[in-house]
């Protein structure tokens, strides 16, 4: 993802822009970024985006190492769940937007640390994930990594790989937004959208 | 001078800053200038209110417009509607919450509570005491079915499509004085909620199970035309210790189990003499960040003391 960069930060950019337009929406929703590759970077802690004066910086690292994003989610996830409600906030069920361009480099052991993060017995605040593959990325890992079937999308063959970040991106800014419409109805819930240049996972495993 | 004012990011003309009247509840919501609802039809008010007094109660209740209806250009969507059974001395009320995907579900939460109080207000006439729950949600159910049959042009629409347009949450009830002092009987289907009050100690009492106190939130419920096989009803005694309180989540989700900023301001301003129903509307329309749902809360304080 290296020659990306820039994509990837004006993707992170967009969203930051997007939520600090909608105020009723930016209220609702608080948004943490993580790098991940042979460990876990933390680019934005849990923030309010009407706060930030800066959108924060993705470098581009080495290996892909899934389990240290997991583990690093399962611990955070409920200490940030935790915090918010001490604030006096209801809570729904958080969302991670996964986005990889490579094979996960610690096979087998990062399927441990997501069952674990995943489980609901296990972590109660346990997320949905929303997982997307480019480049490297394998539709059949993408498709496990998902919680869900239709929350698994792999970029098509020979796509533009800079367009297909700024997709997903632009996906992920739409689920934001749908979903936080649906927050004071009688039934919430998660909008995940296909983004253009991806395909479903599990219909290319 | 004109007054300072600031362009709509929608892009309409400049608007004037908004009153600052506002009671608050840290932290504050977003500030801005209501928007005209884009519903089909001629869209009711943005706040409602009303309150008298009886012999034996007096009653207050008032629905708001939430924050992201009045910044989404969508119509008030909670309702209530309460009147007196004159025979009796009864208050029957009825509140109701229309489900936002409904597409008229502010006329589905108007329907469900006048049907709910002409069923009430019938069994009363026939001297039927306790209520029977069941028939209120089956009338409440069926005005919703007749008015989707009038609007389709069909004389049996669907569940599905009854709720495509009516969808709505309902909680109804009387308050009957007696020799023994007052009774309330209530019904409810969805999750709308209601509660006692104690004017003693600033306590509330929730009368129908609260939202699961999951460690995330999750919200779905049944709401009318559908019709659970066991409707959830309870009944209770009045006195003037208590104040009965029935609301839409607009307000029972702020409020939680009572003990926090939302309890604490609508106990104080409650447990003395009740407000007139202006003040007890603008309470209704407090601003807390996040809480933007429309609102409906009715209020009935209790005149009489058991014998």
């Amino acid at each position: 993802m290296g020659a990306y960069e820039a994509e990837l930060n004006n993707g992170v950019a967009s969203l930051c822009e997007r939520l600090h337009s909608e105020p009723m929406i930016a209220a609702k929703v608080r948004l943490a970024v993580i790098g991940f590759a042979q460990d876990v970077q933390v680019r934005l802690p849990l923030s309010d985006a009407r706060t930030l004066t800066a959108a924060p910086q993705m470098r581009i690292r080495g290996v892909t190492n899934y389990g240290a994003a997991f583990t690093m989610l399962g611990q955070q996830i409920p200490t940030d769940v935790r915090e918010l409600k001490a604030q006096g906030y209801q809570v729904h069920r958080p969302a991670v937007f996964f986005l990889s361009d490579g094979l996960p480099s610690d096979e087998p052991a990062w399927r441990n640390a997501r069952q674990q993060l995943i489980d609901r017995q296990v972590t109660p605040t346990a997320p949905n994930i929303i997982a997307c593959g480019i480049g490297q990325a394998e539709a059949q890992i993408i498709s496990q990594v998902a919680t869900r079937p239709e929350f698994g999308f792999i970029a098509v063959p020979n796509c533009d790989i800079g367009l297909a970040i700024s997709e997903f991106f632009h996906s992920l800014v739409q689920s934001l937004v749908q979903s936080s419409q649906t927050l004071d109805t009688q039934s919430p819930r998660l909008v995940v959208n296909r983004p253009d240049q991806f395909v479903l996972a599990v219909d290319e495993v | 001078m004109a007054p300072a004012g600031h362009c709509d990011p929608a892009g309409e003309s400049p608007v004037p800053p908004p009153s600052a009247d506002r009671i608050v509840i840290e932290p504050a919501g977003h500030v801005f200038e209501s928007r005209p609802s884009h519903a089909p039809g001629i869209p009711g008010a943005d706040t409602e209110c009303d309150g008298w007094s009886t012999g034996a109660f007096t009653l207050r209740w008032a629905t708001v417009r939430g924050d992201w209806h009045r910044y989404y250009h969508q119509p008030r969507q909670d309702q209530a509607r309460a009147t007196v059974h004159r025979p009796s001395g009864a208050v029957a009320f009825a509140v109701a919450d229309g489900v936002s995907s409904a597409e008229l579900a502010d006329v589905g939460a108007l329907e469900a509570c006048s049907a709910a109080l002409r069923e009430m207000l019938d069994q009363l006439d026939r001297d039927a005491w306790p209520l029977d729950h069941a028939q209120v949600a089956a009338a409440a159910g069926s005005a919703l079915r007749q008015r989707a049959a009038d609007r389709l042009g069909t004389a049996s629409p669907s569940a599905e499509q009854v709720e495509k347009l009516f969808a709505t949450t309902l909680v109804a009830g009387v308050v009957l004085p007696g020799p023994s002092g007052p009774q309330a009987a209530l019904m409810r289907i969805g999750d709308s909620c209601a509660w006692l009050l104690d004017r003693g100690t600033g306590q509330y009492h929730a009368l129908f199970r609260p939202k699961s106190d999951h460690v995330v939130m999750s919200n779905s419920v049944t709401s009318l035309p559908r019709i659970p096989k066991q409707v959830e009803h309870v009944m209770v005694r009045l006195d003037p210790r208590l104040i009965l309180l029935a609301g839409t989540d607009g307000f029972g989700d702020p409020l939680g189990n009572g003990t926090g900023p939302l309890g604490e301001l609508f106990a104080r301003q409650l447990i003395g003499p009740p407000p007139r129903p202006l003040s007890f509307a603008h309470l209704l329309d407090f601003s807390r960040e996040t809480y933007d749902d429309d609102r409906a809360l009715l209020a009935i304080w209790s005149l009489q003391e058991p014998t």
